[in-house]
């Protein structure tokens, strides 16, 4: 008995000691390890905590009703669902919200299969220029489409400036200026960009033989286009259609500034004045909602790409389709297609620096532009200093900065590290669970995932300070909502690399750091880079996110220009919204010099 | 001595498959080993096991006096201590330094100074004809020439063990055969131990002196080249090695044949499950003068040689004819067969020794 149990002994120290110089030799696991816990916390504790919320009493509803704080209710969900309010706060903005979606996925999609076609198959005028040009208003922030439509088209139902309309004679009706009209297209306009990439890569990954094949029974242009090319396109239409209601769901903006004035809700804008008005409960229980359609929305795609996996076509020869000829239809063609452009890129920047430059809007007399708004030296009936004055400009711009800068750092780098562990710990639980939950903030819109990180850091819990307020929990929050591209491309550049470089340079007596250092980090290089600036892009023009979570002081360039919206201030709404443009044009142009490749390949959220 | 020594290797990768099965074997100091075996048997494994680069589940493996791995007194040297060359099927040279940096990264990591990188890198840009590519990138260089410089970059710190991972599949032809005689001549020279992993039976035929055929992660023979392939000690080491493969006649099905071997080879008929021939070890003659009468089927002539296909009782199988075939297709003629190169195995697939 006693020699077994020395022997047992005996076997779990030299088991123990094995173990431990695996784990100086490489230190994976113990990477992995730190990552499983800090990400279980960023991400699983604010759903929990948000499902909590939506079933227990607020303090302030305890202490009304003499109950105990924290108490389990149906309270919330019942107001949500069942009562007096709940008409106004979900059902009308539901039904709303399903509206809007619908219209702008529709115009999103056939806009983007029609241009994307013209594109890729098609003769049309400038059509090298136009598979770029088409994408910029995906790099725009939501809100300018939006601005740019209150600018043109605003009336007097709500203050500030004249809408460019109105001061040219021209009172344009509420239905044209506010509600689900101009909100459906805004968001058509912001999002087909999308449908537009996706349908492109997918015709160009066609095989032409498939079409070749069909012409030699004759098939002629048109036959192949219905036969063969739409037929094939169907999954890619079912992701685009999914993808797109997401989006269009969990957008703030467009809404808020189009909605508003109309008093026309969504579910999106509904949860913001839930937020406002501090009721914990219902933002609990909407965003609960918003993110079971989000998963919805996800599985459903999940199982149509499935389904039509034999759809997939094994890649030919890589053969470029013959751009068609398109005859007597060539010109209009082309004119509609750079119209969108006009239209969705070029004209919010048009109207927008417009806007800010023109003293009254509409008067086109050489005296009336200036640089007023941007000086604010002589800015009529203003009682702001000018952009480049305005303190609160300075401190949104240094906090846009400083806050998607060292989101997109971090990101990156955790992306990277995860990569790291996911693929050097294959089959391990570590590197399930890291690649499962680093994807899992992917499931939530970020106006539920901002409700969730508000009530989980709204009070200090256990050694965690109470966060909100303060820059590092809008920083964490942007880090945790990006993680799931971060992670994804980390693990692609990991998988990329292989163990082999790391592993001859171990054969030649490199240490652990030793080999990070001088042989992953180089090889990492443009990759790491390219994690960086991708979530620093979609940062810098972050909305629905963080509207909710900042706070005097905390203010970033996009939530200002609400800001100033909020107050009539439409010009320096819109000169803020330029600033975004521009800086996210730059970093755009530094990516493709980086990455060296059109970023139509590039952009992910 | 420094031979490499393994004890009850026992590799498992999770799932039911074990990837090395309680392995042991003695490699000799100086030997050019081959492991030989099919894609999953475990060579690529063990190799990875002797490197430090995957830890055994359990087993021992010295090397000369040194402990590289024990189960037993959980003893284990990292793969940074062993000092030992290793190259990669694709050769992993870092792209983000030049050839002289790649080469010399061993001595960096030995500090050695700057005078004896310098000395030992001009040493090996001679021997592997690297002059003029000092500060190249991998990228620039051509397949053969990668090569090269993989090998320079493991030889820079003078291991006395090498460990080279199918490093010659990714060449063309022409290469393959420059290179197999390039590593011939640096074992020759150095007189170091080599551990070589291949799926290749030519490659092992031609470049090692003893040939360890694997299955399922276990040796199914360790022998010289030439024994492998005259004395195959199982069904799979006589099927795996030789091309043509060895043509198979099972002793029950394919009945006129394997009497007539039974009787050639004076053995029992009910004792054997197969029979084996070699291609080379059949000869065609006239009708009715051979041990049997075959059906030619088809002719493929390699320039060398001939692949004859012939048909005899029914059973397909074929022949290497150095002398240009005696009839042409649809022909009927003799076959005669070299015992020699005829194998009878057990229902073990066990070989059955000749008496």
């Amino acid at each position: 008995m006693i020699s077994s149990n020395s022997n047992n002994q005996n076997s779990a120290i030299i088991n123990f000691k094995i173990k431990f110089s695996k784990l100086l030799q490489q230190p994976t696991i113990l990477i992995g390890s730190v990552l499983v816990i800090i990400l279980s916390y960023l991400v699983i504790a604010p759903i929990v905590s948000i499902f909590s919320n939506s079933v227990s009493l607020t303090m302030m509803d305890a202490m009304l009703s003499g109950s105990k704080d924290g108490e389990f209710t149906y309270k919330y969900i019942d107001r949500v669902f069942a009562s007096s309010v709940s008409e106004k706060i979900f059902w009308i903005p539901l039904k709303n919200s399903i509206t809007v979606s619908f219209f702008a996925t529709l115009i999103a999609l056939v806009l983007g299969l029609i241009l994307a076609s013209l594109v890729t198959s098609t003769n049309i005028f400038g059509r090298k220029y136009l598979g770029f040009l088409l994408i910029i208003p995906y790099m725009l922030p939501s809100q300018a489409m939006a601005t740019a439509w209150l600018t043109m088209f605003k009336n007097r139902k709500i203050s500030g400036p004249q809408g460019m309309l109105e001061s040219f004679g021209v009172t344009p009706p509420d239905w044209l200026a506010y509600g689900p009209l101009p909100i459906s297209i805004c968001m058509a306009l912001s999002y087909f960009p999308f449908a537009f990439l996706l349908f492109s890569s997918a015709l160009s990954k066609i095989d032409i033989q498939l079409e070749e094949v069909a012409s030699t029974f004759g098939a002629k242009t048109k036959a192949i286009w219905s036969k063969i090319i739409l037929p094939l396109l169907i999954p890619t239409t079912m992701s685009v259609l999914l993808l797109t209601v997401a989006r269009t769901l969990g957008t703030f903006a467009t809404p808020y500034i189009l909605g508003t004035p109309a008093k026309y809700t969504l579910l999106s804008t509904s949860l913001y004045s839930s937020v406002r008005s501090n009721d914990s409960g219902v933002v609990a229980v909407i965003a609960i909602v918003l993110s079971l359609i989000g998963v919805m929305l996800l599985l459903v795609d999940i199982w149509v790409v499935r389904k039509w996996q034999r759809f997939v076509t094994v890649g030919g020869k890589g053969i470029k389709r013959q751009p068609s000829k398109l005859g007597i239809f060539r010109m209009p063609t082309t004119i509609f297609a750079w119209i969108i452009f006009l239209i969705a890129a070029l004209g919010p920047f048009i109207v927008l620096a417009l806007s800010t430059l023109m003293r009254e809007p509409g008067n086109f007399s050489f005296s009336n532009f200036g640089l007023a708004y941007w000086t604010g030296v002589n800015v009529p009936g203003m009682d702001q200093p000018g952009i480049f004055t305005s303190p609160e400009v300075i401190t949104a711009l240094k906090n846009s900065f400083l806050i998607a800068g060292s989101a997109s750092i971090i990101c990156g780098m955790l992306g990277l590290l995860i990569g790291y562990a996911v693929v050097r710990l294959p089959g391990t639980l570590i590197s399930g669970f890291l690649r499962q939950i680093s994807f899992l903030p992917y499931l939530m819109p970020g106006l539920a995932f901002a409700a969730a990180y508000l009530s989980l850091f709204a009070v200090s819990r256990g050694p965690i300070p109470a966060l909100y307020g303060s820059i590092s929990l809008l920083i964490l929050v942007m880090v945790v909502t990006y993680l799931p591209y971060a992670s994804r491309s980390g693990i692609s550049a990991m998988m990329q690399v292989g163990p082999e470089p790391e592993e001859a340079g171990m054969v030649l007596g490199a240490g652990f750091w030793r080999r990070i250092t001088t042989i992953l980090a180089p090889l990492q290089k443009s990759a790491l880079i390219i994690a960086i600036i991708l979530p620093f892009i979609t940062g810098m023009k972050e909305l629905s996110l963080v509207v909710m979570l900042v706070t005097p002081g905390t203010e970033l360039l996009t939530t200002q220009s609400i800001r100033f919206l909020d107050f009539g201030y439409t010009q320096l709404a819109n000169a803020t919204i330029l600033i975004i443009g521009v800086v996210v044009m730059i970093s755009v142009l530094i990516l493709n010099r980086v990455t060296k490749t059109n970023l139509a390949s590039g952009l992910g959220g | 001595m420094s031979e490499i020594k393994l004890k009850s290797i026992i590799k498992n990768f999770g799932g039911n498959s074990i990837a090395v099965d309680n392995l042991s074997e003695i490699f000799p100091d100086g030997e050019f080993v081959c492991l030989l075996g099919p894609s999953g048997c475990g060579k690529t494994t063990t190799l990875r096991m002797i490197a430090g680069l995957e830890t055994p589940d359990s087993g021992e493996i010295f090397y000369g006096d040194k402990t590289f791995f024990s189960s037993k007194t959980g003893e284990l040297t990292k793969t940074e201590n062993r000092n030992l060359g290793l190259m990669f099927q694709s050769y992993a040279l870092w792209p983000h330094m030049t050839v002289y940096k790649n080469i010399v990264f061993g001595l960096e990591m030995q500090k050695k100074s700057l005078e004896e990188k310098n000395k030992r890198y001009l040493e090996l840009e001679k021997l592997f004809h690297l002059e003029n590519f000092r500060d190249r990138y991998p990228s620039e260089l051509s397949g053969g020439q990668q090569q090269r410089v993989a090998l320079a970059r493991m030889l820079a710190i003078k291991p006395s063990l090498l460990l080279l991972d199918e490093p010659l599949s990714n060449l063309d032809s022409n290469l393959r055969l420059e290179m197999r005689s390039e590593l011939k001549r640096l074992h020759q020279s150095i007189g170091c131990t080599i551990i070589f992993v291949t799926h290749d039976q030519m490659e092992a035929m031609t470049l090692a002196t003893s040939i360890a055929v694997m299955n399922k992660g276990k040796i199914e023979q360790i022998d010289k080249p030439m024994e492998i392939y005259n004395n195959p000690k199982s069904l799979f080491v006589a099927k795996f090695v030789g091309s043509p493969q060895m043509n198979i006649i099972n002793s029950e099905i394919d009945n006129e044949l394997a009497l007539c071997l039974s009787k050639k080879l004076n053995i029992e008929r009910n004792q054997v499950k197969n029979f084996g021939i070699r291609p080379e070890s059949m000869k065609m003659v006239q009708q009715n003068e051979g041990d049997i009468n075959a059906n030619i089927e088809t002719i493929q002539p390699t320039g060398a040689d001939w692949i004859v296909g012939v048909n005899i009782f029914g059973k397909s199988i074929f022949l290497i004819s150095s002398d240009s075939p005696i009839g042409k297709e649809n022909d009927k003629i003799g076959i005669f067969f070299k015992p020699e190169g005829c194998h009878s195995f057990d229902s073990n697939d066990l070989r059955i020794l000749k008496n």
